[in-house]
């Protein structure tokens, strides 16, 4: 119950782009085709569900405060969570490069569409931002932390192949020349927005 | 952008559009559409607007300036890394100055300090420019995009905590009220979808048309 | 240039000396900062708990001299349990010490919360009389209590911790020496939206706990915020408008933890005397 519990509030009430705006640039940029969105939902899905466990046994293992009582008594008080920044990012940069060398290795043609942003994904605020916020919700255990990578993944997945599907079909609208591309996509996001503030009314 | 040349002067007219182009024309924000990520979230306050913009430029001034001056030695290879741990290191040490000498506002921007870090702007710069150029320029190029970030930060900060609060909090100058009362009397209310969320991509959404209809050359096709 | 900057020799060499440097930049930058991040975060405590008494000398008292104020005022540290026991019991002599984490100052209320009472009440859910039972049963759960002392009053500093709409939510309350009435309170969030649920900090929103009492004929009933605009009876504080889910996690909060202290101070009569 508790891992459904943290899959549907990090999925839809604190949805990553929608109340916290992580990942929008990558979000904006990679949105105008609902394939490459698809494509780059799924590589943000896939490295949350990978990072954060990493980021989590890290954060309990090495960095917390009396995190590395397990050394021995002299380390017990050790406090290195000043470090978890640099940690958490060299972690994410390094497995976002295993994903890259895969996806090269395994399907060019996504490799070709998503182009220069999978090394973005390394500066994916979403990436970075659930690492931290894994660090704060201090989860009980590493299969919730999981859960909350998962979800939080799904729903950047979720928010950017709604909008690539809205931006498909809105390139055949009549809207205000300044507005055209990016000033639309921000409105539209901000009305995405309100409709989900109405998850807000789950009781969980 | 090409190596400027030593002999010029500091301020010459070629170094003065690094800093003045990010501000309208190519806007890291609304234009390049880079570094929205922490942005819009911590912008429900003036000054916690304000203390971003600050702590922004500042990583990526320095950033800036000194992966120019590693440009000739950085390795091909890992220079993405390189770069990460130049900002990572800078965003660590702002933030640590921040619980200790401003506390308050380190709470209340709570995780958006070190998500910094990730944010594209700063990397943007580090790849496409510092990487290329020299110190100087670098410092200019990233005053300049620093700034232009602060800008539509402060703007929608702005609109957000008037509508939303009715009032506008300055550092060192306290809450000011900003409505008066007497609005209140008359049936004036704070509007609260201001200081949800969605309101900040509202903002910019219309920030961007408003920029947009001004500069014509910079509407999409 | 004599260096190959593609050779693999020169990028580990490149990289061991970047992580030295870095790594010592950032220790040195963090040790030698450290002490003024910590007594800050202390003193903001001590702030909190001063503030929560709702006596004219420690209204407004400032993160600065909320040290020193802190030892003059609070004369008294003690942690109870859940069934009411004393697990510890300091006076103002007593030098706080980050070790002991009994010290009623070290009571982390975030912890308390997060590490114990919310995997309870959300494994539990729904079962209200088995949460009771377990939360009663517990002897992880610890909740402090700071005696102050002042103009021949005595008063009593208790704290509860919760879950707000966003996240985490606490706050120390100051009970008289009747150990119902309420005679100040502190609030302070996580995460809450800034605007809205955050107005539990605001100076309007705790003065209104001032004078209400957490008990009718003997019984224990709870303080609860309601929704604005009503007419309150003597248990009931304004809430904030749009800010529904924040009061109804304050008020589950204050529910569950007041209950501890009361009970606490109903079978110790001597305690408050």
């Amino acid at each position: 119950m508790e891992y459904i519990n943290i899959f549907i509030k990090s999925a839809f009430i604190d949805n990553m782009i929608f109340t916290f705006f992580f990942g929008m640039c990558s979000y904006l940029a990679v949105s105008k085709t609902v394939k490459t969105a698809v494509g780059l939902g799924s590589a943000v899905i896939f490295v949350l569900v990978v990072t954060i466990p990493i980021n989590y046994l890290l954060e309990t293992l090495v960095l917390q405060e009396g995190a590395l009582a397990w050394l021995g008594d002299d380390y017990a008080n050790m406090d290195l969570s000043f470090l978890s920044f640099i940690m958490f990012i060299a972690v994410i940069a390094s497995i976002v490069q295993l994903v890259e060398m895969l996806v090269e290795k395994f399907s060019p043609a996504l490799y070709g569409a998503l182009g220069i942003f999978l090394p973005l994904i390394a500066v994916n605020c979403a990436i970075l931002g659930a690492a931290l916020f894994m660090q704060q919700k201090q989860f009980a255990n590493i299969g919730q932390a999981t859960v909350y990578g998962l979800g939080s993944g799904f729903g950047w997945f979720l928010a950017i192949v709604l909008i690539a599907a809205i931006r498909e079909k809105i390139k055949y609208s009549h809207i205000p020349a300044p507005l055209r591309g990016v000033g639309m996509a921000f409105i539209l996001t901000g009305l995405m927005g309100l409709a989900f503030l109405g998850f807000l009314g789950f009781e969980l | 952008m090409s190596e400027v040349k030593t002999s010029e002067p500091l301020f010459s007219k070629k170094n003065m559009e690094l800093i003045k182009n990010p501000l309208n024309q190519i806007n890291p924000v609304t234009i390049q559409v880079l570094g929205i990520c922490s942005a819009l979230a911590v912008t429900v306050q003036m000054d916690n607007a304000i203390v971003m913009s600050i702590a922004v430029t500042a990583v990526l001034v320095i950033g800036n300036l000194l992966v120019s001056l590693m440009r000739n030695v950085i390795p091909g290879r890992i220079r993405i890394i390189v770069q990460l741990v130049v900002v990572a290191a800078l965003v660590i040490i702002v933030d640590q100055i921040l619980k200790a000498y401003v506390y308050d506002v380190s709470k209340s921007l709570s995780v958006f300090v070190g998500l910094i870090i990730t944010n594209c702007i700063i990397m943007g710069r580090l790849e496409a420019f510092a990487l290329g150029n020299k110190p100087w320029a670098s410092i200019l190029d990233g005053v300049g995009n620093g700034f232009g970030y602060g800008l539509v930060l402060m703007v929608v900060a702005f609109f957000k905590e008037i509508l939303g609060s009715g009032t506008l909090t300055i550092p060192g100058l306290g809450k000011l009220t900003i409505i008066p009362e007497s609005f209140f009397d008359w049936g004036y209310m704070n509007n609260g979808l201001m200081l949800l969320p969605p309101s900040s991509l509202f903002i910019v959404g219309i920030y961007i048309w408003v920029q947009k209809a001004k500069n014509p050359e910079l509407i999409e096709a | 240039m004599a260096l190959n900057k593609d050779s693999n020799v020169y990028t580990i060499a490149f990289a061991t000396i970047m992580v030295v440097i870095v790594g010592g930049l950032l220790a040195f930058v963090s040790m030698s900062l450290k002490p003024m991040q910590q007594a800050n975060v202390k003193n903001e405590k001590m702030q909190n708990i001063l503030q929560a008494i709702g006596i004219e000398e420690t209204n407004g008292v400032t993160r600065e001299e909320a040290g020193a104020k802190f030892n003059k005022f609070i004369t008294r540290r003690v942690t109870i349990n859940y069934k009411g026991e004393i697990v510890s019991d300091k006076t103002a002599n007593d030098k706080i010490d980050a070790q002991d984490k009994l010290d009623a100052f070290n009571i982390d209320l975030r912890k308390e919360y997060s590490r114990y009472v919310k995997p309870i009440m959300s494994r539990n859910k729904g079962d209200d009389a088995k949460i009771q039972e377990l939360l009663s049963n517990s002897t992880d759960i610890h909740f402090p209590i700071f005696v102050c002392e002042h103009g021949g009053e005595k008063y009593f500093i208790v704290s509860a911790s919760g879950k707000g709409l966003w996240d985490d939510i606490w706050g120390y309350l100051c009970v008289k020496s009747d150990g119902e009435t309420i005679n100040g309170s502190v609030f302070d969030h996580k995460g809450e939206t800034a605007g809205l649920g955050s107005k539990i900090s605001e100076t309007w929103f705790e003065d209104q706990f001032i004078g209400k009492t957490m008990a009718e004929n003997g019984a224990y009933l709870p303080l609860s915020v309601e929704k604005p605009g009503k007419d309150l009876n003597n248990h009931q504080v304004d809430g904030i408008s749009g800010a529904t889910f924040t009061g109804i996690g304050v008020n589950e909060m204050l529910e569950r933890n007041l209950a501890v202290y009361y009970n606490f101070f109903k079978n110790n009569p001597e305690f408050t005397k």
